[in-house]
């Protein structure tokens, strides 16, 4: 489908000379007069409409149709010709709609038959409406703006709707001949500027109306080329009622419309309220709704010639709705209606169903008697639309089943989780556009990317992956940390959460670990807490460059969870010696060279080693069997001072005392290399002959980077060799 | 002759054409592999002939290509090149791809006729249209490999502008998620189950090109179903929670993920795609501007998720849902005629409706510049006034006569009274404080 085809711009140029304030010489009887009160009261003279009102009201009821079923891209200027030529709006969106149209015209009002006819023609509004064909509109700018050095690919095409009373088929011809040698004038016009375009195609549909009872002067003629950009087509037709159904013939034609009939529709009766009748409603739409009709050539789909429409309808039978459940419909076209008869009470009663909400499905009618749904008809925000339901078979019949695939024997996913996690990342939309600090402009797509993002950090997608998210007393942290920025209040709560696990840590309160795959009881209370602390700390450092508040959060945390020393001790060394050089290297970066602070290498240290520990976790709950690593005495950590002032952890007194003089002492003085690095205060002389890269204890100097097996350390020297090796393992 | 016992690839091609309407309808593609040795059949019926009439047909028996579906046309010819090049066979086959619009190919063998070659034949048939669509799906940080089968079809949006097929992209990102009540049945280009695949080390996906041992592959399955996969998680919540996922399949096109059930027990991960553009559904609005729910002021499905940010409502009204005056039918205007006087019965209590009714009437005329109808009608509501019952409220006349006095100047269609957005208002009078209006 082209989208600068000839229906994007349509001209309507209407005759206003003095002739056409005519009447049509149809009447219309008015003065209805209700029985029982009409005794003795002759009704009023029955008036007839003028030409002009006709032709008026004829091309409103075309762009009526035109409007409701393409509110968007397809564009009208309508123009009035008599002394001169007046255009009544302009291509602009804004402009596009029945009341603008309607009110302009009420500020041309009807022709005044005593105006000198020879200063009047319809050649004035001709030669605008040739002039506006070359006007760009917003949708070509917009698209030649896109289309950048392929611009010239942005096509412009039109038709000109000229209703007129012509005197004879000369009088025709001499209106195609100015037509033609104007869009000749003003295609040179446009090659020299800018803002206009060449005509490349132009369909001129010129309507002789009269009226009722006389003779026509002026004979049809089909569709002809008169140039390579010009074609002409004339219709002669008799004013009143013939014109409209002229109209309307033709409206379809131009933008590709087809027309539905939907059939036994239930009613209830205005005077009998329990009675009802069936009646039928046509609606027209886009043809492409009938294009399963049309391409399987089934015109036996109950379709009937109407009189006065150009084209069959075909009819749907109407299925009363009986639940409102909402189903997602295989649905292949959906195409705005318009009711070729709006205002009468039957269309009125579908539309206004429609409009509130509900839903009819559409059956097709079938010569086999079988019965298909083949057609939906729905509003959505006030418009109504006819979707086409596939009603062959379909090429995924009988899939396997999810559960047979991938991941399908798993049973514990977090089903419930993922549901609220979606609730939260629901689309809304947002009209009015945002800008961001650097003042550029906000998209909100990529914003709600940017969420799930954030949302999906840490998601873990299996009960029996997660502790934390199988516990009440931790939602009220996970729900808030996973937010780009947090309040003061979000950070108290965070913080009253971690307080109340590291009471109930302290209560021995049991946790929802999972025990599936475990042999026995699997692992003890402290191991569960160790598990969660872990668990939580990953969490919270998944989102800890998010913002300073976040920050403050996990050194709560730090400063609250329990960590056996023994543990910790055991991952850095095998960690250490792999994330050392890059990490020195960062440290220096971040907080530049003058200065390091051990405080941000520690954190990231950790988070590295939040991740060990929680693979740690899995295989422990895997093989709760498993012994134990030997080292198990605790450590004093000297490296390490977590913050005095929020420890609130298992800590005994030594340790947070001898922390403290520890820290308090370092900052005063430069620690001496070989106590740095001492086991129970003796230091290993030649340590560079036992490692393999002599750089490395050069380049990280500092307490941070001591080679891990000679951390100060109250383990036994067995235990020291065997973590050389287990050193050397992990830097293979 | 009806037999089928010669060469007639005509109706062979018309046979399928039907075959394919009836069980799929017009809108499934459709692979057509045409098994031949080349041979183009002789006389009536011969290939050759029916390409020679092809432009002499009725629509009754129209030459069956173009396909009247979306379609590939592949012939395999059990002949190789020179064999096919001897006579005109490869360049009336090569009609028959250029009459389906182009879309599809000339397969030949590659040396001598064997079951090696036609094997290798049809292997590049296998590679050119058989191969499946490998993408990753993800959602931030969850991401899962999959299949999407049947494999997307390019789509052309306008031909004129942007001749370019668009193809969706391998990474399936989900944007977000909405209720299905809101998305709504929408209209979509196609659909496609997303099969969550499992890798092997290398990164190539288990089960591709040639198939391994049974038994393997099976054991291989197994391993990959007790692994947790995002496919499946969303799934479930999908399903539950009766939303769909929408997917950006590349630069201004989405489509979007929901759970399909086969069955009661069987249901599984589908993909529809949206028409291209950047605002596919109407009630959604333009895609780029759907942004999380947190960014609002306030959460607009409500605290108790009891309302929706969806449908969009459009600018304009359309003519059904906005009361427009249409009297191309005598009854149109009989209606609106019979409005006014029913409520000009019952004035003083309709007078709003009274003059609501009489308003619309007024400003349809002056834009129809229908002026006989303003006389008419200020003659009929005159009459009205003389015809009052001695019961009636005396604000009843005091109303008719102005309304027709009114109307008559409007009639002139000269005055200030023939302005459209001018108005006619109630008379003020003694009584119409009394007048409580009862809608």
């Amino acid at each position: 489908m082209k989208i600068f085809s000839e229906s994007h711009k349509t001209v309507f140029v209407v005759d206003h000379c003095p002739y056409m304030a005519e009447s049509c010489r149809q009447h219309v009887e008015f003065d209805m007069l209700v029985k029982n009160r009409t005794q003795g009261i002759i009704p009023l003279a029955p008036i007839s409409k003028s030409l002009w009102t006709c032709s008026v009201e004829s091309s409103m009821e075309y762009c009526r149709i035109m409007y409701d079923i393409f509110p968007f891209r397809k564009l009208v200027n309508f123009i009035v010709s008599d002394s001169g030529a007046h255009v009544l709006n302009s291509w602009t969106q804004e402009d596009q709609n029945l009341q603008e149209l309607m009110a302009a015209l009420a500020t041309v009002g009807p022709p005044n038959p005593r105006a000198d006819p020879e200063c009047c023609s319809v050649l004035h509004g001709l030669v605008a409406a040739v002039e506006t064909l070359c006007k760009i509109t917003e949708y070509q700018h917009e698209a030649r703006t896109l289309l950048m050095e392929n611009a010239e690919r942005v096509g412009n095409r039109g038709r000109i709707i000229c209703i007129t009373n012509a005197k004879s088929d000369s009088h025709v011809r001499m209106l195609e001949d100015c037509v033609q040698e104007t869009i000749h004038e003003h295609n040179k016009l446009a090659a020299n500027s800018d803002h206009l375009m060449q005509i490349q195609k132009c369909e001129l549909v010129l309507i002789h109306t009269y009226p009722v009872g006389e003779d026509s002067l002026v004979s049809d003629r089909p569709k002809k080329e008169l140039s390579p950009v010009l074609t002409s087509e004339v219709h002669s037709v008799r004013a009143g009622r013939h014109l409209a159904t002229k109209l309307n013939v033709l409206v379809q034609q131009h933008f590709d419309l087809a027309s539905t009939t939907i059939t036994n529709i239930p009613m209830k009766e205005e005077q009998h309220a329990n009675t009802s009748a069936n009646y039928d409603v046509e609606l027209l739409h886009h043809k492409d709704a009938h294009v399963d009709f049309l391409r399987s050539g089934d015109t036996h789909s109950g379709g009937s010639s109407r009189e006065g429409s150009f084209k069959e309808t075909v009819t749907l039978k109407w299925c009363t709705p009986r639940t409102n459940s909402i189903e997602l419909h295989y649905c292949t076209g959906a195409y705005r209606i318009s009711p070729v008869d709006v205002n009468s009470r039957p269309s009125s009663c579908l539309t206004n169903f429609l409009l509130n909400g509900r839903s009819v499905l559409l059956e097709q009618p079938r010569k086999s008697g079988s019965k298909v749904i083949s057609h939906m008809l729905s509003s959505h925000g006030g418009e109504i639309f006819l979707h086409v339901l596939s009603s062959s078979r379909s090429i995924l019949e009988d899939p396997p089943s999810i559960s047979e695939g991938c991941g399908g024997r798993v049973t514990d996913y977090r089903i419930t989780d993922f549901g609220e996690f979606m609730r939260e990342n629901r689309l809304t939309p947002f009209l009015d556009p945002r800008y961001k600090i650097d003042a550029s402009l906000e998209i909100p797509l990529e914003r709600a990317k940017d969420q799930l993002e954030k949302h999906t950090r840490y998601w873990p997608m299996i009960i029996s992956q997660t502790t934390i998210f199988n516990m009440q007393a931790v939602v009220p942290l996970a729900s808030v940390i996973v937010k780009e920025s947090l309040t003061e209040e979000d950070v108290l709560n965070c913080q009253k959460t971690i307080y109340n696990l590291v009471d109930m840590e302290r209560k021995n309160d049991p946790l929802p670990i999972s025990t599936v795959g475990t042999r026995g009881k699997g692992p003890k209370r402290d191991e569960q807490y160790r598990i969660m602390w872990n668990e939580l700390e990953t969490l919270v450092r998944a989102h800890v460059s998010n913002s300073e508040k976040h920050q403050r959060v996990l050194e709560c945390l730090m400063a609250c969870r329990s960590k056996p020393p023994e543990e910790e001790e055991r991952k850095k060394r095998g960690r250490k010696r792999e994330d050392r050089e890059d990490k020195a290297e960062q440290a220096v970066k971040e907080h530049g060279p003058e200065k390091p602070r051990p405080d941000s290498d520690r954190l990231k240290g950790i988070l590295e080693r939040g991740k060990e520990d929680l693979a740690e976790a899995e295989v422990i709950k895997d093989s709760p069997d498993s012994p134990e690593p030997p080292n198990k005495k605790p450590l004093v950590e000297m490296d390490e001072p977590p913050h005095m002032e929020k420890s609130k952890g298992p800590m005994s007194l030594l340790s947070l005392w001898s922390n403290r003089i520890n820290t308090a002492n370092s900052r005063k003085h430069q620690e001496f290399a070989g106590r740095l690095n001492s086991v129970n205060n003796r230091a290993e002389l030649y340590q560079h002959l036992k490692e393999e890269n002599g750089e490395e204890v050069g380049l990280t100097g500092g307490p941070r980077t001591s080679i891990p097996f000679l951390k100060c350390s109250h383990s036994p020297v067995v235990n020291r060799m065997e973590t050389t090796e287990n050193g050397k393992a992990s830097r293979q | 002759m009806d037999d089928y016992d010669k060469t007639c690839l005509e109706s062979a091609l018309v046979g399928v054409c039907n075959i394919v309407q009836q069980e799929w309808g017009g809108a499934i593609p459709c692979q057509v592999v045409l098994v031949t040795d080349g041979c183009l059949g002789i006389g009536r019926g011969s290939l050759r002939h029916s390409l020679a009439t092809q432009n002499q047909r009725s629509e009754s028996n129209r030459f069956p290509l173009p396909f009247p579906f979306p379609s590939k046309l592949y012939v395999m010819c059990m002949a190789n090149l020179e064999e096919l090049q001897s006579t005109d066979s490869l360049e009336c086959l090569e009609r028959l791809i250029d009459l389906n619009n182009g879309e599809g190919q000339i397969f030949t063998i590659d040396g001598p006729l064997c079951l090696k070659n036609v094997q290798s034949m049809f292997g590049k048939l296998i590679d050119l249209a058989y191969t499946p669509f490998h993408a990753v799906l993800k959602c931030g940080h969850l991401t899962a490999d999959v299949q999407v089968f049947p494999r997307p079809e390019p789509f052309v949006i306008d031909e004129e502008i942007d001749p370019i097929p668009k193809v969706i992209n391998t990474d399936l990102e989900i944007v977000g998620f909405i209720d299905i009540a809101d998305i709504s049945s929408p209209p979509v280009l196609s659909r496609h189950l997303v099969l969550p695949i499992a890798l092997n080390k290398e990164g190539d996906e288990v089960g591709t090109g040639i198939t391994d041992d049974n038994e393997d592959e099976n054991s291989a399955n197994q391993i990959a179903g007790k692994i947790p996969n995002f496919c499946v998680l969303l799934h479930g919540s999908l399903k539950v929670e009766g939303m769909v996922a929408i997917v950006q399949l590349g630069p201004e096109w989405h489509g979007m993920l929901y759970s399909q059930a086969d069955s009661k027990k069987k249901s599984n991960l589908m993909m529809s795609l949206f028409e291209p553009g950047p605002e596919p559904l109407p009630w959604l609005g333009k895609m780029a501007q759907l942004g999380p729910i947190s960014d609002a002021k306030e959460n607009p499905y409500g605290e108790d998720d009891n309302k929706s940010p969806f449908p969009l409502q459009p600018k304009n009204k359309r003519s059904y849902a906005q009361n427009v005056t249409v009297w191309i039918k005598p009854s149109g205007l009989q209606t609106d005629v019979q409005k006014i006087l029913r409520n000009a019965r019952k004035l003083p209590e309709k007078t709003q409706t009274f003059y609501k009714e009489l308003n619309r009437l007024r400003k349809a005329a002056l834009a129809f510049g229908f002026l006989d109808l303003l006389k008419g009608v200020a003659d009929m509501l005159e009459r009205e006034c003389t015809l009052l019952p001695d019961t009636a409220h005396p604000d009843a006349a005091f109303q008719l006569t102005h309304a027709a006095q009114q109307l008559k100047l409007a009639s002139t269609g000269t005055s200030e009274y023939a302005a459209y957005d001018h108005n006619i208002t109630p008379l003020h009078t003694d009584f119409s404080g009394s007048s409580t209006e009862r809608m």
